[in-house]
């Protein structure tokens, strides 16, 4: 032990060191302001637009995907459930390798994923494995020494440390034995992190961007946040992830955040997951403390966090069915019995603030009081996983934790906590990844895409999305070649605000939807709207914009469903329904420009078999008559908003 | 790596090596059965460890109370070896294999391939470098929603209209709305697959440049394609690829030791499995 402890205090140093020299010779990252140009001075200095359209084209042509929430064995948690892959393996499986996972099974990507970001939990980072390999020092300890024990018991012993850390100490507040919180193993093993991060990142084909998971989780309510930088190690080994045994109050973690940013010229973000397990805490009116909002508050969040992950194995986020009563696609894959660790049961009135339409919808009356929105987010999905695997696809899900890696009892294994209830099997996602609309697979231009919101979600299949808003797109714009060309030329893209309109004129919308290439066909695009109406009253409206064969909505405006031709007997579906590609141009009919609104996409496939049924395929297992069995997978991009003029 | 020929690194490695050796021969100093020597470099370190966690010397009283407890320490630690007492225990035999492993990965991280070591790994795995086939192409979408009983005949009208002689060479009218570009330049196979599909990019492949071609076919609906250019991949040259090259070989390096390392070991021995008649045929069914 002594020798690899003292290697480990030699390459930190060694690390502190290289840091230390970098900090001299990196330029300082603030640019320089350029003057104001004046119109004439900006003809007669600036290019003409070229011939060819394609020359001088800076916006995105193309969506990269990824998985910005990966758990691997460096995670307290994911050790303690079994998993036993490290950084090293998730990146190699991330673009496109086939690897062995914890369970023994072989298991390889449909295709590769264009960018990673390994998100151990801060909390206890890497000591986990050390309790599992027994290391004398922290066994040392007898309730370390216990939880070693059960730990080497298998996936129920280490469910029952989870339990135990979770609920009793860090959901309780007790603090943990000051061993496993060592400042010294957490700064090695993420130094070791970061080199491998830096070792797989490899600019135009593959991006590891560096980052962690703050997991703040007091009384058991989610309060997660994942930290993503833009910058390399050089900038990121002189800070070390912040825990939330330190603080679990969002404001200090945006205060750390602030703290790296001026020590080192870098940038970084947060990105909340998981409101549906936050019991009415991840987007209240109120801050951390209790006390109203502030313009600060707001100001500070919506820059700290300009993207949510909506959509993730512990369930989906966009609506609730209670808060969307009247939109058919709002019951989708809800986790709505508690929080976390069903410590406490659900009430109603939580749902408000927790899911991510109504908070947008929040986000929008805060504006008005605060004139800043602390809710103004786009929207990504990642997968959570804590087997080192990002796998979305129904058909390839290696589950949440290497206890529900493919068996044939995987759908009715649960995972019971000490409140005597439990989360079942069947209930995880198959869900999501990130689509970015980014310049290049670069870490700067995918944490930008990120920062300016243009970016979408999707539950796992990799559908292309388009969504542009201006004043003036026409129907035959839909008819174009060069749809995106038109989006940015005369309007903005999806993250973008809508202000000033002119007068008479509605928002219009240029949309276009295209299937998976190797996924199933598309049901509908549908334009949902939140708006603060003219009495102060928060609304919403989900309108079907676009959508396969000839069906005519009924007399109520629902558009008929689009059919199923799902296979029970063998998990399989066709593509004789729906349509591979949707595009239109949808003008806004209710538009009233002196309110403040928000407007983004939804798309649905056809229905397709849910994870459960291809495994009561594969392993001729019948379910419960309650497990949900096919489904209709979605993307939900971000909005685009429109204020109103003072 | 310019780091690793810093002379600073040098220097503190260096000083690291001497101090582990010095660790080294001071603990593991054997001395004879029924003799119990507490040498100075032992004592030396009970002091530091002490002060280590105390952030000061420990008295004299305090050293004697420690020493005390090491020699208890030594001595119930070989009373319990030569009972057998680490035999059993999953905590003591997790941390032995633990640390011989720590010695192989040592010895797999520590090994530094010359040029030629990885001139030899990337010619013998020209899969895992080398580059993609570029294409430049041009396509026209047909939906086939769009064409329900049609489709073939109006492939083969817009076909037609391409390849005819007074063709305009602008296509942008043709065929039907599409997200996806029309153009396409220098883009890798990799990158066609992702967007287009394994179908098209398997069709693309086959197409002979400078004429138009189709349908070729993807999961959107089918495809009229003219190939402008292709180049084919190719094996890169060390210089331009050795990061990746000495990545890969060092994971290949650090599996292969691990494996070589256990085969070395169980040369020694003979492994039976002893499984019970009737687990066997539990097994079968």
């Amino acid at each position: 032990m002594t020798r690899s402890r003292k290697i480990g205090d030699l390459h930190i140093l060694t690390s502190f060191l290289a840091a230390c020299l970098l900090c001299f010779i990196v330029p300082s990252a603030g640019g320089q302001e350029l003057p104001a140009l004046d119109k004439k001075t900006a003809e007669e200095v600036l290019p003409k637009k070229p011939y060819s359209p394609y020359a001088g084209r800076t916006y995105p042509t193309r969506v990269f995907w990824g998985d910005t929430h990966l758990h691997t064995s460096q995670s307290f948690d994911s050790v303690m459930f079994g998993n036993r892959l490290g950084p090293e393996e998730a990146y190699r499986f991330a673009r496109g390798e086939e690897v062995t996972s914890s369970t023994g099974q072989r298991v390889q990507l449909s295709r590769p994923l264009d960018f990673l970001v390994v998100a151990d939990h801060a909390e206890s980072l890497g000591v986990m494995s050390e309790v599992l390999a027994g290391n004398p020092e922290l066994v040392s300890d007898p309730l370390v020494k216990r939880w070693h024990e059960l730990m080497n018991q298998g996936p129920e012993g280490g469910l029952e440390v989870y339990k135990q850390v979770v609920v009793d100490y860090v959901g309780k507040g007790k603090p943990l034995p000051g061993i496993l919180t060592s400042p010294t193993t957490v700064r090695s093993v993420w130094l070791k992190n970061t080199s491998l991060a830096e070792k797989y990142n490899d600019p135009g084909h593959f991006t590891t961007l560096l980052g962690y998971e703050w997991s703040s989780n007091t009384g058991g309510n989610n309060l997660h946040r994942v930290v993503v930088f833009r910058d390399s190690a050089d900038k990121v080994n002189q800070v070390v992830p912040f825990s939330s045994l330190d603080s679990d109050n969002p404001e200090n973690l945006w205060k750390v955040l602030d703290a790296y940013e001026a020590k080192t010229g870098g940038s970084v973000l947060a990105i909340p997951h998981n409101g549906n397990l936050s019991n009415g805490r991840m987007f209240e009116i109120v801050d951390f403390a209790g006390n109203p909002l502030t313009r600060q508050y707001a100001e500070t969040r919506a820059n700290r966090e300009p993207v949510v992950e909506v959509t993730q194995i512990k369930g989906d986020g966009e609506t609730h069915p209670y808060l969307s009563p009247t939109d058919e696609f709002a019951n989708f894959e809800r986790w709505d019995r508690g929080n976390l660790d069903l410590s406490a049961d659900k009430k109603p009135e939580m749902l408000q603030y927790e899911y991510a339409r109504s908070a947008l919808k929040t986000g929008l009356k805060l504006e008005k009081e605060l004139g800043v929105n602390p809710y103004k987010f786009g929207m990504i999905g990642s997968t959570d996983a804590h087997t080192s695997l990002a796998t979305a696809d129904s058909d390839n899900f290696f589950g949440k934790l290497p206890a529900y890696e493919p068996s044939p009892d995987r759908w009715k294994h649960a995972s019971e906590f000490s409140s005597g209830k439990a989360y079942y099997g069947w209930e995880f996602v198959a869900s999501g990844y990130a689509g970015v609309w980014a310049t290049a697979n670069t870490r700067e231009a995918i944490w930008d895409a990120l920062k300016r919101k243009e970016v979408y979600a999707t539950t796992g299949p990799r559908m292309i999305v388009r969504f542009f808003g201006g004043w003036d797109f026409e129907a035959k714009d839909a008819q174009n070649r060069d749809l995106s060309q038109i989006g940015y030329d005369r309007g903005v893209p999806m993250g973008g605000d809508l202000r000033q309109a002119p007068a008479g004129k509605s928002a219009t919308f240029l949309i276009a939807a295209l299937k998976d290439p190797i996924g199933a066909n598309l049901d509908r695009i549908q334009v949902v709207k939140g708006w603060l109406d003219a009495h102060n009253k928060l609304q919403e409206k989900v309108y079907d914009v676009a959508w396969s064969g000839n069906r005519k909505p009924a007399a109520n405006g629902k558009l008929p469903p689009v059919g199923n031709t799902v296979d029970m007997k063998t998990a399989t579906w066709t593509n004789s329904i729906g349509a591979p590609e949707l595009i239109t141009v949808w003008k806004e009919p209710d538009f009233d420009p002196s309110l403040f609104a928000f407007y983004y996409v939804r798309v649905l496939e056809i229905p397709t078999p849910r994870w459960t049924l291809y495994d009561a395929v594969k392993f001729g297992v019948t379910m419960d008559p309650k497990v949900p069995m096919v489904e209709q997978q979605r993307a939900y991009t971000s909005p685009i908003w429109y204020t109103p003029t003072k | 790596m310019k780091l690793l020929r810093e002379p600073l690194l040098h220097f503190l490695m260096l000083g690291a090596a001497i101090f582990a050796a010095f660790a080294f021969i001071t603990r593991h100093k054997t001395d004879k059965p029924g003799e119990i020597v507490v040498t100075q470099g032992t004592l030396d370190n009970i002091a530091t460890g002490f002060a280590h966690t105390w952030q000061r010397p420990p008295t004299e009283g305090e050293l004697q109370g420690l020493v005390c407890d090491y020699i208890r320490e030594e001595a119930a630690y070989r009373e319990a070896l030569s009972m057998g007492l680490d035999r059993d225990d999953t905590i003591v035999r997790r941390r032995l294999r633990q640390k011989l492993e720590f010695i192989s990965d040592d010895l797999a991280s520590h090994a530094e391939p010359s040029d030629a070591d990885l001139d030899m790994f990337l010619r013998t795995h020209p899969g895992l470098f080398k580059t993609e086939p570029l294409f430049s192409f041009r396509q026209i979408y047909l939906n086939p929603q769009l064409h329900r009983t049609d489709l073939q005949r109006d492939e083969s009208r817009v076909l037609a209209e391409l390849r005819s002689p007074g063709s305009l060479g602008n296509p942008s009218s043709l065929g039907d709305p599409f997200l996806l570009a029309q153009s396409f330049e220098n883009v890798s196979l990799a990158e066609v697959k992702q967007t287009f599909g394994e179908q098209f990019a398997a069709g693309l492949s086959a197409l002979s440049p400078g004429q138009w071609h189709g349908p070729v076919n993807s999961g959107y609906g089918a495809h009229l394609v003219f190939v402008s250019q292709r180049s084919e991949g190719h094996l890169p040259a060390l210089a331009g690829v050795r990061d990746q090259v000495r990545r890969e070989w060092l994971n290949a390096k650090r599996t292969e030791t691990t494996d070589k390392f256990y085969q070395a070991l169980l040369r020694h021995y003979t492994v039976k499995i002893e499984v019970s008649e009737e687990k066997k045929v539990a097994q079968v069914h």
